[in-house]
């Protein structure tokens, strides 16, 4: 029968298919790891003899100088400390706050629901500028604080709308089922669409913590005097512009620029100093990815 | 219920199983002052969202008066002096800030076309590595660069693309050119380097999505397609595929919003004089205009007509994907 | 399975250890306070004038430079606060350009104590964010005593009144710079060594030596092809072949513009002759191969890459922008001696000319400086320290540390440094524990009060010498040359009221057509002089490359440099009255 013959040709062609996907994925990890060896190697490598270039998956001088300079801060304690905190309070805050939104704005029935999502989409679009930003946060008393790091950027129109996208994909007669037993929304929310949304809410959190792991813009524009509020990020890009002579006037420049480190060497230390922790999180996300898992809850 | 369409696939022979509903075949709930009262909690949740959206997101749009002023910092917002549309006709009257133009828009298009398409390949055919323990490697390795600052990947792509580097010397040993080719000195190889440098940091990383929207497919999809004799293919194409739809259309809705975001970093950090005609975008534009000069004005202005163009892009996109009966924004 | 509560598990180990770390820091900062008790009994009892802890002022300062944050509790900076009473905290620069950052922290309103705003500087005054300098400069002798009465005048702004002094460039008595800190055409040692020192004026010589030896030398020792001659046009580093034409027709480094002395008008010399030649000799060379043909799209880093490998044999930049880097892997690598080091030629167009690549004496540049900020609670304290920075004492503490520790005095009073010292001064874990330079601050270049050293080490003669390779030390024999400048021989002679221009065209906005034009200038320079060297004809590219610049209406720049230059020249002899 035809069946049968497509299948035998399928077998064949899925052979050539695995072998195909099998090369394509080693290739693709090849080149994506690149550079991230790359820069292993040269947080690894001794500064002066990487200026020469020419350092590819092996350093050519072993040191560990690079690390020492960027460890080596007294200031990397707190800035670790609030880097920690802010990442764990803004991704719990981000995610409870464009999770329930999502949930308003996917309900079926609810009046302004078109409203409600341009609202926000706008908002990705529209920018006021820094100082307009800046002057509203000052007068919110938002600066020299913590809370500027979580509050401001809680919601985001992006991450409910990934949210919002898999909600609309949940059957409604779930939602209905749990009316009819007298759950008001907030338990429908809880109970009932949450447990199902958990790959999305883990894909939204990884985008959350990342986001404010590696923030520095804010730390420099909000808290530049206030040590005690300093991250992460910021002190690595204090460290890095302090070992670059920066652009800006040539002329001017010249007159104090004369302890100048090699930046390469120390901003790959930096990158991977910083890349580690937040990498670890991946595979500890990673179990929400399990196909199957959810929808299985679902059938009646 | 007949709604759970995974259910009624089981026995089903459909060539487009749809696990999610048709958001075209809606019925909007009309307006009433009991439907109003039952939905308290959504309306309590909404004022709430309003303010906090009004507070951080529209207030600070005050700000957008300094593009119709010749702001100075002293004077402020209040004080400084109206110039009206001077800052729009200085924008517009610049050949070279319609240049600009033509290159954000031609490297915003063919970003958003080759990372959005690597993303989903990438994601399905992921999905189609069997080792459990082959594709978490995959997925962690492939999403590191995304970690990498672009001056690192700029940094590396740049070593590549020299006179000796890796490319020039591979092209060479196949015989394919006889001399080096200086990459970074002809204009039209910038557009593709750049398309190429955002695949190449953000594939993996733009694939999580998808990857969390794929396990979500029932395995009983593919459970019934198998015993109907649909092979791996017709797998992928009419299942994988089509449950990703509404994903796929809703960052793709808004992301047609962010072509003129094409970039500052990475055309900043490859691009020379030589190219300058091709590779400056309308944010280097404004740092050079902008910023570097203290005219806050016109980096607001130019921030504005991005602002516009990207709200009437999406209207129309949301409008055509309303029309097409497809997921839509609002 | 396993995998997943491992990294569970160090994920909530490392959360604990940290939040561990963090209590442990809230404990340990009464602790840290009462170290300082401890050194004060040390040494406390000596010093009756010392200051105790709770007298000491924090003050805040920011540098819109990049620049290393030192450690709290920094040895010198103790001292120096024991001393003088106060302390301050710097911060500089990060991720955005000084203006930004200026802007933003007079919008944001949290103003530092001191500020040095570099190119924002100007903002900071029209926001009258600023304490007036007038009545300190008279209380305090150490700052009267930076400038002259007429260079004081040129600080002064619209409104009658001081705000800022520039700390650099300012030299006590004799001044002895060795160093040639500026711009010049480069050369290998080696390549002067090997055709027996000779004298090299113009380009043409430079060029024609730079080819006699690459044609005798093809390749390195060790096999490396030479490059000849490369060009850095990367960004806003794309001076190295932009401005050539100035000094190459014998002006000094105004900048942006030349200074004509006999009509004291503005000429522009982009479009002059001497630049024309300039490339056309640059057109020249590419065509032979003598210049890098990856020029125009090498970034700064493969640049210095370059440089530090010992095979590019001469280019123009300035010294601060590769030798700190380059000379460092020389010296890892050894190439220092095989006479990789590069040393300056006062190249000018026509032989027998004057040239002024050097600038001797100091250049006063007015646009920008330390201020004391409105915010600051107590601005005579803050002024007295500006006052005190300047002892003599402290001044060495500051740059040479202390005494003992980081340098050493010899029988006739000279102080030295061992290389041990030396090495220590350079690592930047001790700079952050240690040494406190207040870099932004008052200071001085040229000699001691004591009239024997030198303010700042690196002018210290011995300290110069020391750092030498031998192939240096015998060109600079050969040459009968005791420093850089005198490699240079550029006229000596005191800067004009003006110099510099560029101090005027670094301020222009675009709220002037001036400064609209001078923006466009530079795009179109930026986009056409690689192209002027590269292409085949020469002077078709040039004329294309004209009609571009003037649309760019160069003469609104020049009108306005014009007015400028006047403007100096009529205050200039307003403070000689």
């Amino acid at each position: 029968m035809i069946k049968q013959s497509s299948s035998a040709f399928d077998k064949v062609g899925d052979k050539i298919f695995v072998v195909c996907n099998t090369i394509f994925m080693i290739l693709f990890c090849v080149i994506t790891l690149y550079p991230v060896l790359n820069t292993v190697a040269l947080s690894l490598n001794d500064g002066t003899d990487a200026v020469r270039g020419g350092i590819y998956l092996w350093p050519r001088i072993w040191s560990l100088k690079n690390y020492a300079t960027v460890l080596g801060k007294e200031t990397i304690v707190t800035a670790a400390i609030v880097t920690v905190a802010r990442t764990i309070i803004g991704t719990l805050l981000a995610l409870f706050t464009n999770a329930l939104l999502a949930f308003v704005v996917s309900r079926k029935k609810f009046l302004f629901k078109s409203q409600l999502s341009l609202f926000w989409v706008l908002t990705m679009y529209i920018n006021g500028g820094l100082i307009p930003v800046l002057l509203l946060y000052k007068n919110l008393g938002l600066t020299s604080s913590f809370w500027v790091y979580v509050i401001p950027g809680m919601i985001s129109a992006f991450n409910m709308l990934v949210i919002r996208t898999f909600m609309q994909g949940i059957p409604d007669s779930l939602e209905e089922s749990a009316q009819l037993d007298g759950a008001g929304y907030f338990t429908i929310f809880v109970r009932i669409i949450s447990p199902l949304c958990m790959p999305v809410y883990a894909t939204v959190a990884l985008f959350v913590a990342v986001y404010q792991w590696n923030s520095w813009f804010d730390a420099m524009l909000y808290n530049r005097m206030n040590t005690e509020y300093t991250t992460l990020q910021y002190e690595l890009m204090k460290l890095l512009s302090s070992v670059m002579q920066q652009g800006g006037n040539a002329n001017q420049i010249g007159d104090a620029a004369s302890n100048t480190v090699t930046p390469t060497t120390v901003r790959a230390a930096a990158t991977v100093a910083t890349m580690a922790p937040i990498i670890a999180l991946y595979p500890f996300l990673q179990r929400y990815f399990v196909t199957g898992l959810t929808i299985g809850g679902v059938k009646e | 219920m007949s709604q759970d369409k995974s259910t009624a696939m089981l026995g089903g022979k459909a060539k487009k199983p749809k696990k999610y509903k048709k958001p075209s075949g809606e019925i909007k709930t009309p307006f009433s002052w009991r439907e109003f009262r039952k939905q308290w909690f959504l309306m309590l949740c909404s004022a709430i969202f309003v303010a906090y959206g009004v507070l951080f997101y529209y207030v600070p749009i005050l700000g957008w008066a300094m593009a119709f002023q010749n702001y100075k910092p002293k004077t402020g917002i209040f004080g400084s002096k109206f110039v009206f549309l001077d800052k729009f006709v200085f924008l517009f009257s610049d050949d070279t800030f319609i240049n600009v133009l033509r290159n954000t828009l031609a490297m915003g298009v063919l970003n958003l076309v080759t990372t959005f398409i690597a993303a989903i390949v990438f994601a399905i055919l992921l999905n189609e590595v069997k080792s459990t323990l082959g594709k978490k490697s995959v997925q962690t390795i492939s999403y590191l660069p995304h970690f990498l600052s672009w001056i690192i990947v700029t940094g590396i792509l740049h070593d590549a693309l020299s006179n000796s580097g890796i490319v020039n010397e591979l092209l060479m040993t196949f015989k394919i050119i006889d001399s080096p080719i200086n990459f970074f000195a002809h204009k039209s190889f910038f557009w593709p380097i750049v398309a190429f440098s955002n695949v190449w940091k953000e594939t993996g990383w733009n694939a999580i999505i998808y990857l969390a929207a794929i396990t979500s497919i029932d395995p009983c999809l593919y459970e019934a397609a198998s015993i109907d004799g649909a092979g791996r293919f017709n797998k992928m194409w009419y299942i994988t595929l089509p449950s990703l739809k509404p994903t796929i259309m809703i960052l793709l809705l808004m992301n047609v919003g962010n072509v003129l975001n094409a970039g500052f970093e990475v055309q900043y950090l490859l691009g020379n004089g030589l190219i300058k005609s091709v590779s400056d975008t309308i944010d280097i534009y404004v740092l050079t205009w902008g910023v570097s000069q203290g005219d806050y004005s016109l980096g607001t202005a130019a921030g504005i007509f991005k602002s516009a163009v990207s709200i009437i892009l999406i209207f129309i996109a949301n409008y055509a994907a309303k029309k097409m009966g497809e997921e839509r924004l609002f | 399975m396993k995998f997943k509560k491992v990294a569970a598990l160090m994920m909530a180990a490392v959360m604990v250890a940290s939040f561990a770390a963090a209590c442990g820091k809230g404990e340990d900062a009464p602790v840290a306070s009462g170290n300082e008790v401890v050194e004060d009994s040390e040494g406390g009892n000596a010093e009756p004038s010392e200051y105790p802890e709770d007298e000491i002022i924090d003050f805040t300062m920011f540098a819109a430079m990049p620049g290393s944050e030192i450690n709290e509790g920094n040895e010198i900076q103790e001292i120096i606060a024991k001393k003088t009473g106060v302390r301050v905290k710097e911060t500089w620069l990060t991720g955005q350009t000084a203006a930004e950052a200026v802007g933003t922290i007079i919008a944001g309103g949290d103003l530092p104590d001191f500020i040095d705003g570099g190119d924002g500087m100007m903002q900071l005054y029209e926001n009258d964010c600023l304490v007036a300098w007038d009545e300190y400069i008279e209380k305090y002798p150490n700052i009267k005593e930076m400038y002259t009465d007429a260079e004081w005048e040129m600080f002064r702004q619209e409104d009658g009144h001081i705000y800022w002094a520039n700390v650099f460039q300012n030299s006590y008595g004799e001044n002895r710079a060795t160093g040639h800190n500026d711009e010049a055409f480069w050369i290998q040692v080696k390549v002067l060594e090997w055709d027996n020192y000779p004298k090299i004026e113009t380009m043409d010589q430079y060029f024609d030596l730079l080819e006699r030896y690459y044609a005798a030398n093809p390749t390195m020792e060790d096999g490396t092809e030479h490059i000849p001659y490369t060009i850095l046009c990367e960004d806003w580093r794309y001076f190295c072949l932009e401005n050539a034409g100035q000094f190459l027709a014998g002006y000094p480094n105004d900048g942006s513009v030349i200074v004509n002395k006999q009509t004291l008008k503005i000429e522009d010399y982009n479009t002059s002759d001497t630049t024309y030649k300039y490339f056309k000799k640059l057109n020249e060379e590419y065509q032979k191969g003598m210049i890098d043909k990856e020029f125009a799209t090498q970034t700064y880093d493969e640049y210095i890459a370059k440089l530090s490998t010992g095979r590019v044999l001469g280019m123009v930049d300035q010294w601060w922008d590769f030798a700190f880097t380059v000379n460092d892997v020389f010296k890892q690598q050894g190439l220092d001696l095989k006479g990789a080091n590069y040393v300056p030629l006062g190249l000018t167009i026509e032989p027998g000319m004057e040239n002024r690549w050097h600038t001797y004496g100091d250049t006063v540049n007015n646009s920008s400086g330390v201020g004391v900020t409105t915010s600051c609670e107590d601005p005579d304290r803050a002024f007295q320290f500006l006052n005190d920075v300047l002892d003599q004492e402290i001044h060495d503490l500051r740059f040479w540390g202390v005494e003992g520790v980081d340098y050493l005095i010899d029988e006739e009073g000279l102080y030295y440094r061992t290389e041990e010292m030396r090495t220590k001064a350079a690592d930047d874990a001790y700079q952050a524990s240690h040494l406190c330079t207040y870099s932004y601050l008052p200071q001085w270049g040229g000699t001691s009060k004591d009239g024997k050293n030198a303010m700042q080490p690196q002018e210290q003669k011995s300290e110069f010498f020391v750092g030498l390779a031998d192939p240096l030390k015998k060109c600079f024999e050969a040459y009968g040359a005791d420093s850089y400048p005198d490699m240079i021989g550029s006229v000596v002679e005191e800067n004009a009221v003006w110099f510099p221009m560029y101090s005027h065209s670094n301020a222009m906005t675009t709220d002037t057509p001036g400064g609209v034009a001078w923006t466009k200038m530079g795009e179109v320079k930026h986009e056409w002089l690689p192209k002027v060297v590269m292409d085949k004809d020469f002077d078709k590219t040039w004329d294309a490359y004209m009609v571009k610049y003037n649309e760019c209406k160069p003469e609104d720049f020049l009108a306005e440099m014009q007015t400028e230059l006047e403007r100096r020249i009529a205050m200039a002899e307003e403070a000689a009255k």
